[in-house]
């Protein structure tokens, strides 16, 4: 079987506080779902036409 | 009656208002394409079986592309809902389209949830214990065992990925039936609350694609 790039064979780094409690790789994917959802509503779309401004 | 609420224009439509021209709008798409691959990669896991799926090159492959088309499926739809919130979809009669969507998430929850418990190996059985602990601490125990494999795998395989391809479907046809949801009216002085949900003006304008304007 192939050696991973990264080693998966260890427990999770964890973030506590207080009563949170979460991986650091859940909390990597939270934010990378964050920032996919803000591009996709700022980068312009191909051949969208553009909007002057106002309704 | 299904012709008439649904109309081949409406049921494959060729063009779509301007407005849909947004990245924000591939994500209900990435969602079912997601979910294609899931059953597909899960129907060749249930057909091979377990001993395949944990030791053999082909069986780890096809059960990794299971597990992570869950995790992209999940990922997007997610952010689809996000984009449904603040876009408020459910306006202009389109309660339904939001509610078959809630569901789908809901049951697609523990749809996951019983795929962890039916790897068939020390994982799973750890995580079924552990599981065990919180559901039935709540009472739902009285109504499925996690540490009932053959149950699991049941749900896992039929019930609940039935469950979601039927309200997948429900959902779709009704976003159909209603229309993308337009955006709303920017400029509130000039119009009322209630025309606020309606489309704007400029609804009516169709983008077939890759024309530019």
């Amino acid at each position: 079987m192939m050696g991973a790039v990264f080693n998966l064979n260890h427990p999770a780094h964890v973030v506590h506080w207080h009563f949170f409690q979460m991986s650091v790789s859940n909390i990597v994917v939270i934010v990378l779902m964050l920032a996919v959802f803000a591009l996709a509503i700022a980068l312009p779309f191909p051949g969208a036409p553009r909007r002057r401004g106002g309704a | 009656m299904a012709v008439q609420a649904l109309p081949p224009e409406k049921l494959l439509p060729d063009s779509q208002p301007t407005y849909v021209a947004s990245w924000i709008y591939v994500f209900g798409v990435a969602s079912i394409a997601s979910l294609v691959v899931i059953v597909g990669s899960g129907v060749i896991l249930s057909l091979k079986g377990p001993a395949w799926w944990h030791a053999t090159g082909i069986g780890h492959f096809i059960n990794g592309i299971h597990l992570w088309a869950v995790e992209l499926f999940f990922f997007v739809m997610v952010v689809h809902l996000w984009g449904k919130y603040w876009m408020a979809a459910w306006r202009g009669g389109r309660t339904r389209v939001w509610i078959t969507g809630a569901v789908t998430f809901l049951v697609a929850i523990p749809t996951a949830l019983t795929g962890y418990v039916s790897q068939q190996n020390f994982d799973a059985q750890w995580i079924s214990t552990q599981a065990k602990d919180g559901l039935n601490s709540l009472g739902v125990g009285a109504f499925f065992n996690v540490t009932n494999f053959g149950q699991m795998y049941s749900y896992h395989v039929l019930l609940l990925p039935a469950a979601v391809v039927g309200l997948v479907i429900a959902h779709v046809l009704l976003v159909r039936r209603h229309g993308v949801v337009p955006p709303f009216v920017l400029d509130t002085s000039r119009v009322s609350p209630v025309e606020q949900t309606l489309a704007p003006p400029d609804a009516d304008v169709r983008y077939s694609g890759g024309a530019s304007s």
